[in-house]
């Protein structure tokens, strides 16, 4: 029936090549072609997954959303393709060296927990099958696979990842897992459980009283330990890329952390999803460059971060409560030089992450300016519009662009300016950094404006990288000691990593173990490393704390204006004003099986409120 | 030349009649009788005896039938209850249905830690053609009352008093109070729905910081500065943290600013 059979597949090590190959290219790592709203391996990514976390706005994204493409009936394809694999493999044995036959066995294993891990942080429980399933049969009632409960599910994941463990060598090719590289993905997949263990409150019982959505509170605890033992595997196998890093150096620490993102012989890789032009190719420059960079084709600043994203890092002027600080004691506009001025000292993270107003990028000077401030700067400046409030700004005493094709002001002294930068920002037009910011990250510097088209970016994605490793251990670490485990110093262990990550980042440092007094800080942390790396909104997930955050919320922007008068700039700090409301429904803490899958079974049910 | 155009049109004939079998196969008739049965009914604040208001569509009440005529384990058929707490489907067809509601209010089927059902309040109700009526007697989260009419301010806001107190008296329940929210809408659909989010007004609370105001009157004024000349509808919700975290609302009052 088939052209190619078993016999030409697993007879060489080119036919298992082919058959890994296309595991991996099936692998649901939500990487630049994936989004909420089209789903993975879609080129087209223009409702970016940070405009839903409360990272960025989007233009093209403009409220809180789960996923609309379900993640069910590919994954269910994949593992059989792994449980063929894995029944088949065995009997060609003898074609093969010994180790590398438990070797690919054991990437089998990795990829098919790979791909419960994807269901499970979506669905909670989910059918589990571990072999071939036969059909056409007589026994149809077998291929209707009900639900695991959510815990056997996760214990399935575990089960697979210490089997992969087991039998994987050390080394991999680019691209393909290795022994570390399943520890460390298991030690995101306990952190998962453990956290749904403690926060979840939601509770589905199918007839034979298996739990399929929550995990009961008692096994967080073994769930943390799992996490935290199974990143330890990973101690000294990598370590945080810090090539070009130097102590006390924040442009050089800055360079390395854009760089971290772009040499493949980092030690801070552990699992990479390789592109290359043209067979295999992606667009996050031309959707995500800031205006000023656009390519021939159009597009460019999908993501615009907001203000809450830029406020957790460090390195700026603060209010006592965290916020950017635009006023002085008298409540008047506080006067910069330029628009970089307040972010001179910002923390060398922050800078590669996302492109502060004024920063260079491709060696320009990436203009970000909201208006021009034309009335009198005596007494001081006070605040545009009052705190908090969502109205457009006054026409008087402010001039504004409404689009890039803007009509240049006369300055006092003759000079023309436009009012808003190259780069924005727009009052109408939503193509430009909306909230005063434009994306950074994973932007490649050396491409240039001619290339900078769809399908034309072959930048790696890194899925799991070694700082990941490290915040999921702080934060297991952390979980453990709250809960009173002893026998490790939990606390201090937290301490380390944190530390560790802060250091890299150039961020202010921990003072001692005693400053970790709130899980907040372990997670902010893992929120600015991990930011626009489409981690954030599955962690804001696990924590329950998504639904509280995103409450009928407002996200904040940062206007910068300049002032005719004396050549200065001061900001504006204020909600976003085109009614970007975000409210998450509680009920997308488990997502919506897909209702054909229900139709078609007898046995599957579907998860609560849908 | 000929030969082959013949050919091709013979092709064509052949092609042609398959298109036509096709398409005739398709349009069967469908003699079953169309559904006849209609489920109307309410859902009752057992304490109150009034019904438990609430919104249309996914974030409200809504009714859950098991047709258990052919299986034990049906897959369930759900319709939304209207934002007064009525329900009324007119296109179900006949059989034995167990049917329950969903919402704002303590479960009607209660499992214990081990999945075991506890408490069960389904009905099984026989749906014939013509009019079948059911009420469910529940125990809402939340009692949401108005305190006094909205009244209209000189800066164009809008401001009511509201009580929200437990609707139920058992703990297992009693979650925490989240929030409570004033919407505003210019149609008289209003609730977490519907609601114009310029002019409404939410109010959070964190860890049990609204409970304590539990059976006091609160005071809510609307957002922003509302247009002058048409009618606004009103309504106050509130919630608390259990499972999908629904509102339990008020009734909904009408004001016309002038």
């Amino acid at each position: 029936m088939n052209v190619i059979q078993d016999n030409d597949v697993f007879s060489s090590n080119g036919g298992i090549q082919i058959y890994m190959a296309r595991l991996y290219s099936e692998l649901p790592i939500e990487d630049f072609r994936y989004s909420p709203a089209r789903g993975l391996n879609m080129f087209w990514i223009i409702s970016p997954f940070s405009a839903v976390t409360g990272e960025a706005l989007s233009r093209d994204q403009r409220n809180a959303v789960t996923e609309s493409v379900l993640y069910w009936g590919d994954a269910y394809k994949l593992i059989r393709e792994t449980n063929y694999f894995i029944e088949t493999l065995p009997k060609y044995a003898a074609n093969f060296d010994k180790a590398d036959v438990s070797n690919w066995i054991g990437e089998a294993y990795f990829i098919r927990a790979f791909t419960y891990f994807s269901l499970a942080k979506r669905y909670g429980g989910v059918p589990v099958v571990n072999s071939v399933l036969q059909y056409p049969t007589d026994d149809v009632k077998g291929l209707d696979v009900p639900r695991s409960s959510e815990e056997k599910t996760y214990d399935f994941i575990a089960a697979d990842l210490d089997s992969a463990i087991s039998k994987m060598g050390a080394a991999s090719q680019t691209g393909r897992a290795n022994k570390y590289a399943a520890a460390a993905f298991k030690s995101r997949a306990m952190l998962y459980a453990g956290s749904i263990a403690k926060y979840n409150q939601v509770s589905l019982f199918d007839d034979s009283h298996n739990r399929l959505c929550g995990i009961p509170a008692t096994k967080a605890v073994t769930y943390f330990k799992a996490a935290y033992d199974a990143a330890l595997l990973t101690d000294g196998k990598y370590s945080l890329y810090k090539k070009a890093w130097a102590a006390g150096n924040k442009e050089a620490q800055y360079q390395n952390y854009v760089k971290l993102f772009f040499d493949a012989q980092s030690p801070e890789n552990i699992l990479i999803k390789g592109y290359i032009y043209p067979q295999s190719v992606h667009g996050y420059d031309a959707y995500n460059v800031p205006l000023q960079c656009m390519g021939p084709n159009g597009y460019s600043s999908e993501i615009s971060p907001t203000l809450d994203f830029v406020e957790m890092f460090d390195g700026f002027p603060k209010n006592a409560d965290g916020t950017f600080q635009n006023l002085d004691a008298g409540g008047k506009y506080i006067y910069y030089d330029n628009t970089m001025s307040p972010f001179a000292n910002a923390e060398p993270r922050l800078r590669a992450t996302v492109i502060l107003p004024g920063d260079v990028f491709k060696g320009q000077s990436i203009e970000i300016r909201r208006g021009i401030y034309t009335g009198s700067t005596a007494g001081g400046i006070s605040p545009l519009i009052p705190a908090g409030s969502t109205i457009q700004y006054p026409t008087a005493n402010i001039v504004q662009s409404a689009n890039g094709s803007q009509t240049a002001f006369t300055l006092p002294n003759g000079t023309k300016m436009n009012p808003a930068g190259t780069s924005g920002t727009f009052f109408s037009e939503e193509t430009n950094a909306q909230t005063g910011f434009s994306i950074r990250k994973y932007l490649d510097e050396t491409l240039d404006k001619s290339q900078v088209k769809e399908n034309y970016e072959d930048q790696s994605w890194i899925e799991i990288r070694y700082a990941e490793v490290l915040l999921n251990r702080a934060e297991a670490a952390y979980e453990l000691y709250a809960a009173g485990q002893t026998g490790v110093n939990y606390l201090q262990d937290t301490y380390t990593d944190i530390n560790q990550i802060r250091e890299r980042a150039g961020a202010d440092l921990l003072a001692g173990a005693a400053a970790l007094n709130d899980i907040k800080i372990i997670r902010n942390e893992r929120r600015k490393e991990l930011g626009f790396e489409n981690k954030t909104w599955w962690d804001l997930k696990r924590w329950r704390t998504i639904d509280k955050e995103q409450n009928n919320v407002l996200y904040r922007v940062l206007m910068p204006f300049y002032v005719a008068e004396n050549g200065k700039y001061f900001f504006d700090v204020r909600k976003d004003e085109k009614n970007r409301f975000y409210t998450f429904d509680p009920k997308w803490y488990y997502e919506q099986i897909p209702t054909d899958e229900i139709t078609k079974s007898k046995s599957l049910k579907q998860n609560p409120g849908y | 030349m000929t030969c082959k155009l013949k050919k091709m049109k013979k092709l064509f004939y052949y092609a042609a009649f398959i298109v036509v079998t096709v398409s005739m196969s398709c349009s069967k008739l469908d003699n079953y009788p169309a559904p006849g049965a209609t489920l109307t009914g309410s859902v009752i604040d057992a304490g109150l005896k009034s019904t438990v208001q609430t919104e249309t569509g996914g974030g409200g009440t809504r009714v859950k039938l098991e047709e258990v005529s052919w299986s034990d384990n049906p897959t369930p058929l759900y319709f939304y209850s209207m934002q007064d707490g009525g329900f009324n489907n007119t296109k179900l067809f006949a059989g034995t249905n167990k049917v329950s509601v969903e919402g704002a209010f303590v479960p009607l089927v209660q499992y214990d830690a081990n999945g075991t059902i506890v408490a069960d309040k389904r009905q099984t109700v026989q749906l014939g053609n013509g009019a079948t009526n059911i009420e469910f007697s529940v125990e809402p989260f939340l009692r949401v009352e108005w305190m006094s009419n909205p009244v209209l301010n000189a800066d164009s806001t809008i401001t009511v008093q509201v009580k929200f107190t437990r609707g139920t008296n058992n703990p297992g329940f009693q979650n925490d109070v989240s929030d409570v929210f004033l919407y505003l809408n210019t149609v008289p659909y209003v609730g977490n729905n519907n609601y114009d989010n310029r002019y409404s007004r939410q109010v959070s609370y964190s860890g049990t910081g609204g409970n304590v105001l539990l059976g006091q009157t609160i005071t809510l004024t609307t957002t922003g500065k509302l247009p002058p000349k048409r009618s606004y509808w009103l309504r106050a919700g509130a919630r608390t943290t259990y499972g999908l975290k629904q509102y339990n609302y008020t009734d909904i009052k009408t004001i016309a600013v002038p």
